[in-house]
């Protein structure tokens, strides 16, 4: 069962009617503005973008032919409607630049980024966020419980067993009335976005600005809400640079006026379920510049980052992620337009088959950060490692003055995303489903001595564990990580950091089997075996990190050592 | 002093061994006025560099280079850290690399001061050039422009050709192991090993570093620039640098207490060698000229030391 009929209808913007403005409260979320202000903000977009590029005729010709032979490349191969109708405009663009005055060729770099501009924008409507509020809950109770749906109207008693926050909340909630607060979280699934706005209603923080891959519109329900929520549309078809170019303005603008926004710095979903270590910063680094632009007029408006983690025991897209990422190919097939995500009938699967676990799903907030990597006080003031205040505004100073620098900022985003990743091993929280199939997989592992990767993935169903010992293993390895989270390295679902270990095997074969096509692991008479190793990677990826250090048997010391070595070190 | 120089800001030097006292004779001779921090405050009788035991006085200054043996960074650093904020740039002059996984020294800094416009100074540059101004190249590492552009003001000049890249860790990891190879050398020219196999042995050393840089994030290119081979060039070159005169006191019989002492100044190769060999082990990088560094210093004959190379398995 797919959505795809409905497909053009939800690439465009569906909006409601409205007969007079809404009027923004002032105890409203900085978004509720986003309506009044969106002309304004295209606008400097607009103006910010075509400054930047119309400063001489070189290279203004520069951005145009880039752009038009990227668009018509991109078109060329698209055919579709929107191939059908704008090919013929940048082919007619492409043979006229040469012949364009140079008012013309300003005048088309304006349209051009206009366009964009306009496309990327998205839409706040504050009654759908006040019936997506309500709503929302119920109707994913509804596909999860169908029996529990009359309580559910009453109360939200499912969605909240199932989504677990974590994190120091109220610092947050101090935060977002003292600066902007950037959320950059680690991204597994399309069902993040859903979840994570869920995450802020849920614990009263206000709800933010994101970009959302143009792919996702192609569902028409997330689609109508992704258009009246903040959403801005990120179309990754589009490669030519000064379309980038507005996606970075538009959210610098944004965070300069003091928007709430999300990033995923993943940049896409993990496709190994590896915890992101390469991120792209594009976007973030907006927010670094964003910091800086105000502190150069003036503008005393700090930007705090705050690091994520998703946690799912159950991903919904897992076995087509997997398989993604194993292929060579799939390193160019970068948007799946036919996975999971997009089928019905597997979403109703998996919200059936995660019903009734407590934190299926973890949100993790981590500390929040200012745009250097410093800690962030109470206050919202930035603190060195020594615990002394600083002025974040001094790391955008030359000479006493604050400056404007993209090269700066380029290089403070780099190191801003070192600090990231190190936060998002720390706060990762390890699900029954990661534990379970660690521990299969490295018994694989040490079975299979001198194979490579690929090859032990063929090794399906040859692999037992007797089920006492493999519930003795998991135990160990509990108490190994539950002993790291007093450290500080990461941290175990609470759910089943007391649990029998038992109980911790049961509740993975349990969420596996019979959602994903594939069986994870299956267990028969006494032993557990790992039939399908390629899904025990995906699950098992999570702990890559932790590796060698949770290692309790010094039999399993050299197959730990292999499976660190897993997607290369950082 | 240039007319671009009338209103330069005060430079910062931590450390008053030959090399801090060097790149502050070269920022004085630049037109720029020197705080130099030294633990036995004693002047320099150049007008331009006040030498203070304060660090805030050296906070006073943007740029602000550090001359101090890695074993100390930490502690320095947080001491210092405590006078800085976000608009200081840091550049540190060290050969070393911190505990078992090598830690860059820029990593340190970031991580004990506030500092985050961080960069390394390496390349054929010894103490004695900088304090007498003879033609030399230096080059820095560093994640930040507006870095490179402060040192080049602060002490670049006719005498000093800089230039500047943006691999910070290879430069680091390159300085470092051209610290090692040149005790290595001092050693071997000692012992009586011949130009060819010391060649063959500087060459492999050199393919080696490059696989530790690589492991560490750095880039190869790196490796063939100043702060690599022309750095060991000018060891070879016989520059007399402090590495190269202990590796050969210890071939000529000197304790490794004794090869310091004699030396007078602190040697990051004597540590690093024992280190980069276990991270090579840990990571499966061979690094066999590295272990055989570390067993000579640990006392091992050259000749089996080498011996030992030369007859290992084919690679």
């Amino acid at each position: 069962m797919r959505f795809r009929p409905l497909r053009a209808l939800s690439e465009r913007p569906l909006r409601l009617p409205r007969l007079r403005p809404y009027v923004p409260q002032p105890s409203d979320p900085p978004i509720f503005w986003f309506d009044s202000e969106r002309k304004d903000i295209v606008r400097e977009v607009v103006q910010r973008v075509t400054q930047r590029h119309t400063a001489d005729r070189r290279r203004m010709e520069l951005v145009l032919n880039e752009t038009a032979l990227a668009e018509i490349r991109r078109l060329e191969s698209q055919r579709d409607a929107e191939s059908r109708e704008r090919l013929p405009q940048w082919r007619g663009l492409a043979r006229r630049i040469a012949r364009l005055s140079d008012v013309e060729k300003r005048d088309a770099v304006r349209d051009i980024v206009t366009r964009y501009a306009e496309d990327v924008a998205g839409n706040f409507d504050p009654r759908v966020y006040g019936f997506s509020k309500q709503a929302v809950p119920k109707l994913l109770a509804g596909v999860m419980a169908p029996s529990r749906l009359p309580e559910e109207l009453i109360g939200e008693t499912l969605i909240g067993e199932l989504l677990r926050v974590e994190g120091d909340i109220e610092h947050l909630r101090r935060l977002q009335d003292r600066g902007t607060l950037v959320y950059v979280p680690t991204h597994s699934s399309n069902l993040d976005s859903v979840v994570i706005g869920r995450a802020f209603e849920q614990v009263g923080l206000s709800p933010v600005v994101y970009g959302a891959g143009k792919n996702l519109f192609t569902n028409p329900f997330l689609s109508f809400f992704m258009h009246n929520l903040g959403a801005y549309r990120v179309d990754r078809r589009v490669t030519a640079s000064v379309y980038k170019e507005v996606l970075k303005t538009f959210s610098q603008v944004m965070i300069e006026r003091g928007y709430h926004s999300l990033f995923f710095p993943g940049g896409t979903r993990s496709r190994s379920n590896l915890i992101e270590s390469h991120l792209k910063l594009g976007l973030a680094g907006s927010a670094v510049s964003a910091f800086a632009n105000n502190r150069v007029h003036g503008v005393d408006r700090n930007v705090y980052f705050v690091p994520a983690t998703i946690n799912y025991e159950l991903v919904l897209e897992g076995e087509t992620l997997v398989e993604d990422w194993l292929k060579e190919e799939g390193k160019a097939r970068y948007i799946i337009e036919d996975d999971e995500f997009s089928k019905l009938d597997r979403w109703i699967a998996f919200f059936r088959k995660i019903v009734g676990l407590q934190a299926a799903c973890i949100i993790r907030f981590g500390r929040p950060i200012d745009c250097f990597g410093n800690e962030v006080d109470d206050e919202g003031h930035s603190t060195t490692p020594s615990g002394r205040s600083i002025d974040p505004g001094t790391y955008v100073e030359r000479r006493g003055k604050p400056v404007n620098d993209f090269a700066r900022d380029a290089a403070y985003t780099r190191e801003l995303s070192d600090v990231i990743v190190d936060r998002y091993r720390e706060e990762t929280v390890l699900m029954a489903t990661s534990l379970v199939a660690h521990v299969l997989f490295r018994r694989l592992v040490r079975e299979t001595p001198g194979l490579d990767l690929f090859a032990r993935l063929r090794v399906r169903g040859e692999i037992a564990m007797p089920r006492e010992e493999l519930i003795a293993e998991v135990g160990a390895l509990r108490d190994r990580l539950v002993h790291l989270q007093t450290q500080r390295v990461v941290r175990v679902n609470d759910a089943i950091a007391t649990l029998d270990p038992r109980v911790i095997v049961e509740r993975a074969l349990a969420v596996w089997n019979g959602y994903h096509t594939r069986v994870a692991a299956k267990e028969l008479e006494a032993t557990v075996t790992a039939e399908d190793p390629t899904l025990l990677l995906y699950y098992q990826n999570r702990l890559v990190p932790f590796a060698t250090r949770v290692v309790t048997n010094a039999a399993d010391e050299a197959a730990a050592a292999e499976i660190a070595r897993i997607g290369g070190r950082r | 002093m240039s007319d671009a120089r009338q209103d330069a800001l005060p430079i910062g030097v931590v450390g008053g061994g030959a090399f801090g006292r060097g790149i502050a004779k070269a920022a004085a001779r630049t037109g720029h006025d020197v705080y130099l921090w030294s633990r036995g405050a004693r002047e320099l009788g150049d007008p331009r560099i006040r030498v203070t035991s304060r660090f805030a006085d050296v906070g006073e200054a943007e740029l602000i280079f550090l001359a101090v043996p890695s074993n100390a960074i930490a502690t320095i650093g947080r001491e210092l850290g405590g006078h800085l904020d976000g608009s200081h740039l840091l550049v540190h002059v060290s050969r070393g690399l911190v505990g078992p996984e090598l830690t860059p020294i820029s990593r340190l800094l970031r991580d004990s001061t506030p500092s985050r416009r961080v960069g390394a100074l390496a390349g054929p540059l010894v103490a004695e050039a900088l304090i007498e101004g003879t033609p030399s190249g230096v080059i820095v590492g560093t994640n930040f422009p507006e870095v490179g552009e402060a040192v080049r003001e602060a002490i670049a000049g006719p005498q000093l050709r800089l230039y500047v890249t943006p691999d910070i860790v290879g430069v680091e990891v390159a300085s470092a192991m051209v610290g090692l190879l040149a005790l290595a050398a001092g050693h071997a020219q000692a012992s009586g090993v011949g130009p060819a196999a010391l060649a063959t042995f500087l060459t492999r050393g050199i393919a080696e570093a490059t696989r530790v840089a690589a492991s560490l994030g750095a880039e190869p290119d790196t490796f063939v620039g100043l702060a690599g081979v022309g750095d060991l060039l000018a060891v070879m070159a016989g520059d007399e640098r402090p590495e190269e005169r202990l590796g050969r006191a210890l071939a000529e019989g000197a304790t490794l207490e004794r090869a310091v002492e004699i030396v007078g100044a602190n040697i990051e190769g004597v540590s690093l060698a024992r280190r980069v060999a276990d991270f090579g082990a840990r990571e499966r990088i061979a690094v066999p000229i590295c272990n055989a560094i570390a067993d000579v210093i640990d006392g091992m004959p050259a000749q089996e030391a080498l011996r030992a190379l030369m007859t290992r398995g084919s690679t």
